[in-house]
């Protein structure tokens, strides 16, 4: 999955837990940019993002995100380390 | 509607029998269509007029018609209009069974069961293309062989991403209002995910804010973070009509936030404390009792501010474990252990707790869904709130129990189908010993359903039946079959007859003189359920599953009966309800009302309140509504502080009668005007159960209460009417007792009064007990 695809796949979540069809976000957006995100929405986002790509973040990980590319990352490398224990098996 | 019969559907076992017949009424036979769905043949008569269509049924449901001997099926009446035809029946309380007509070809079909036609199985036919020679018709779709309307018909149910899609689209365009209720039907009929019940939470708080409506205040307080917990609560309660707002408190920061809210002077209607276990079974705090002492003055200082300074209803929340920890299963129930610190805890703060307020067992809460799914480690790390967002949702729902339970009041009468609700199998078609109950896997869902029902009863619920059947069928089986728990006795209001629900259920609203508001439907049919939501919205609708085996989860999932407090006279209930509904019998028999009521031999006794009365008293205040002048809902300390000065009056009246014992049915409350030059009477809080209205009860109260004045010294009472959307029925009361309005206006309603000195005793049929 490529970081285009990430981003769009984040763009619905995101969507769907801000309530707002009209929201657009980058790799640049931060929590400040988006109305509502607070600290216990973000964790409603986390669960969320996760959920939608079938991965788990640790406390540390979703505690240290800056924006929507670092977020893009982690989604990222949780794919890999996922499909690499696929491989393994 | 003007219709013309289109044809006739007659079931045959074989194609040949098609033929034997054709040629017996003399018709040509057209074209033939076979049809999936139904395993079916289908063929039609050919040439003008009304036709005759064959269904030959291979195998399905179609083919088990009449005991698989076929016959006469259903009777098709064409109309120029399906939708107009649909409307027009409605208006007779007659659902069409398919949401939307089908299409058939160059004919629309929809159809009505024969319930309501007594027996026949009518499709509706509307021609969309000229009329071929012989029209290919589809057998019903769901018309099965028994008289009941089939089940599963939920084609109105939307995904939550449509409905959360619709809601922003009607906001968007300004219809916020049709936003809100779409929301609230989603949530009613139970189709949101957990996350989708907090999602609503947001909507409408929003919606609430923007709107200024007034709303319910409820501040939520805890241990832990509560900001999940109240956003699902509601939620819930926009789901149960009620508006209300939350507001939430620094986490575990209880005491404090109290005082802070005392000393803003804001009122909240309802508090909920919410406590977490992470003082309680700190390690290195002492031993058990010790802990649980000071645990449990904590929360009693909590409730003294909450109940005495805010005078606010109060919610108490429970303690609760997730797990043993290192204790093991084994010693953590044991003294000392902490799951055994958890259950004192519970026990002491229930024992402990003010009587007016509300427990909410989270112990029982949690372990009914499942401690593994209701909590959530990396919530709690991540924002110190341990539920996870089902365990947060459920907990809500909890919460609003209580506060319904504690400002709204209780529902009282539970309605309920019979064929496939309380036994399986239609009474018409078996006769009442076929009736399914017990013995098969089926029957004893049905006879465990009814055995719950039964003790519900004794819990003070009234049950009634609402049956579409013939009055004889419907009741043999409670007469003849022992197999059944439910005997006649056990209902307050037994309605068979063909009449559509909503006419039923309205008739026993008023034969048991209780709001429709208080009503709970229970039928395993959802076009009922359907009709029920659409026609009476006031009454609750409970979604009941296909499964009989889970007829008794999906009741008690609601909590409608949930209520603070046993009294010995909730058991008395059901039969005096019933008592009522054989006087109104005897009513009949007698020339004046009055002969009637001096019939009765009504004893009344008056009796100053005292500690044993209070928590009766209280919840008649909480649920009164109709005969209530003020509708004041004071709690149990309020009470009794105005009791406690000399001044203050509380009187209870307790009534009986040749034919049942009423117990306790009026509380009077009054204290001393102040500032005034001569001693005034203000009647703070007059209610009445509405079971003994009209029946000169209300003068006997006011005689009473003069008595009680003129003892005190007092010269003159003033009262009050305050009108709500459910008291009119006492809106001139007053006036009818002699009492003189003195002021009236839209916010404290009317003031009224009247002279202790010139007060001839009203005349009251209601006999003083000496």
């Amino acid at each position: 999955m490529n970081r285009d695809v990430i981003l769009n796949k984040l763009l619905t979540v995101f969507r769907d837990v801000f309530e707002d069809d009209e929201l657009k976000i980058s790799a640049a957006t931060k929590s400040a940019d988006v109305e509502g995100w607070d600290s216990l929405r973000h964790v409603s986002l986390m669960l969320n993002v996760e959920q939608a790509f079938g991965v788990k973040f640790t406390s540390s990980q979703v505690a240290s995100l800056k924006n929507v590319g670092e977020l893009i990352e982690l989604v990222e490398s949780r794919l890999a380390s996922k499909s690499g224990e696929g491989r393994a098996r | 509607m003007k219709g013309v019969l289109h044809h006739a559907s007659i079931i045959v076992p074989d194609e040949e029998r098609v033929h034997e017949l054709a040629e017996l009424f003399g018709l040509d036979l057209g074209r033939r269509k076979f049809v999936q769905e139904y395993e079916a043949d289908c063929i039609f008569t050919a040439g003008r007029g009304a036709g005759i269509e064959f269904i030959i049924a291979k195998a399905g449901k179609l083919s088990k018609f009449n005991k698989g001997m076929g016959g006469l099926h259903h009777i098709a009446i064409a109309v120029p209009d399906l939708e107009s035809a649909k409307v027009e029946l409605a208006k007779k309380g007659i659902p069409l069974l398919e949401t939307a007509p089908v299409d058939a070809g160059p004919i629309h079909i929809n159809f009505v069961a024969p319930a309501y036609t007594r027996g026949v199985i009518v499709e509706y036919v509307q021609q969309v293309e000229p009329r071929p020679e012989s029209p290919e018709i589809q057998p019903p779709v769901s018309a099965s062989t028994d008289t009941g309307l089939t089940g599963g018909n939920d084609t109105s149910r939307r995904s939550e991403q449509q409905i959360f899609k619709e809601a922003r689209t009607l906001r968007s365009r300004g219809q916020a209002d049709q936003a809100a209720l779409l929301l609230r039907d989603a949530v009613r009929r139970g189709w949101l995910s957990p996350e989708g019940v907090e999602k609503v939470g947001r909507h409408v708080s929003g919606y609430l804010k923007d709107s200024a409506s007034k709303c319910l205040e409820v501040l939520v307080l805890g241990q832990c973070t509560t900001n999940w917990v109240s956003t699902c609560l509601v939620a819930s309660a926009w789901g149960g009509a009620t508006a209300v707002q939350t507001t939430d408190g620094q986490y575990d920061n209880v005491l404090q936030e109290l005082i802070a809210a005392v000393d803003s002077g804001r009122r909240y209607d309802v508090v909920v404390l919410l406590p977490w276990n992470q003082r309680l079974l700190a390690s290195g705090r002492g031993e058990e009792r010790a802990r649980l002492d000071e645990e449990v003055a904590f929360w009693q200082r909590a409730w003294q501010i909450v109940t005495v300074r805010m005078s606010a209803r109060l919610i108490q929340v429970g303690y609760d474990w997730i797990s043993p920890g290192p204790f093991g299963h084994h010693l953590a129930g044991q003294a000392e252990g902490p799951v055994h610190l958890v259950r004192q805890m519970n026990e002491r703060l229930r024992g402990e707790l003010p009587p007016s307020a509300f427990f909410v067992d989270l112990e029982q809460a949690s372990g009914l869904m499942g401690r593994e799914r209701f909590y959530d480690s990396r919530r709690y790390f991540w924002t110190k709130q341990p539920f996870s967002e089902p365990g947060a949702a459920r907990l809500a729902e909890y919460i609003w129990v209580g506060i319904r339970v504690i400002i709204i009041g209780l529902k009282k009468v539970l309605v309920l189908d019979l064929d496939n609700t309380l036994w399986g199998g239609v009474v018409g078609e078996t006769g009442p010993m076929g009736v399914e109950i017990g013995e098969t896997a089926a029957g004893e869902a049905f006879k465990a359903f009814q055995e719950y029902l039964k003790q519900l009863t004794s819990r003070g619920c009234l049950l009634a039946v609402s049956s579409k059947n013939n009055p004889e069928d419907a009741r043999e089986p409670f007469e003849k079959n022992p197999a059944l728990p439910l005997k006649l006795g056990d209902f307050a209001a037994f309605e068979a007859s063909w009449d559509p629900k909503s006419v039923a259920i309205q008739r026993m609203a008023r034969t048991l003189q209780l709001g429709l508001d208080s009503f709970v439907f229970f039928d395993d049919n959802p076009a009922e359920r359907e009709h029920i939501r659409q026609t009476l919205p006031e009454v609750v609708v409970v979604e009941v599953p296909e499964e009989p085996a889970q007829y008794v989860q999906a009741l008690e999932a609601g909590q409608w009966f949930e209520a603070v407090g046993i009294t010995a006279e909730d058991r008395e209930r059901t039969e005096q309800y019933r008592a009522e509904a054989q006087r109104r019998e005897v009513q009949n028999s007698f020339a004046t009302m009055e002969e009637y009521l001096a019939s009765l031999n009504m004893l009344g006794d008056v009796r100053t309140i005292d500690d044993a009365d209070l928590p009766r008293v209280v919840q008649l205040l909480g649920k009164t509504n109709q005969f209530n002048l003020t509708t004041r809902r004071h709690g149990l300390e309020a009470v009794r502080e105005m009791l406690a000065h000399p001044r203050s009056i509380g009187l209870t009246v307790r009534i009986a009668d040749r034919f049942a014992d009423y117990g306790l049915v009026a509380v009077l409350l009054g204290v001393e005007a102040p500032g005034r030059d001569v001693p005034i009477l203000l009647v703070d809080t007059w209610l009445m159960s509405c079971r003994v209205i009209g029946r000169t009860v209300e003068e006997f109260c006011l005689n009473s209460l003069m008595a009680a004045a003129v003892a005190k010294g007092y010269q003159r009472i003033e009262g009050q009417y305050i009108p709500t959307k459910k008291n009119a029925l006492v809106a001139e009361l007053y006036d009818r007792l002699g009492f003189k309005r003195t002021k009236e206006d839209s916010e404290s309603g009317v003031t009224y009064e009247r002279d202790v000195s010139d007060a001839a005793p009203s005349s009251t049929l209601v006999a003083r007990r000496t």
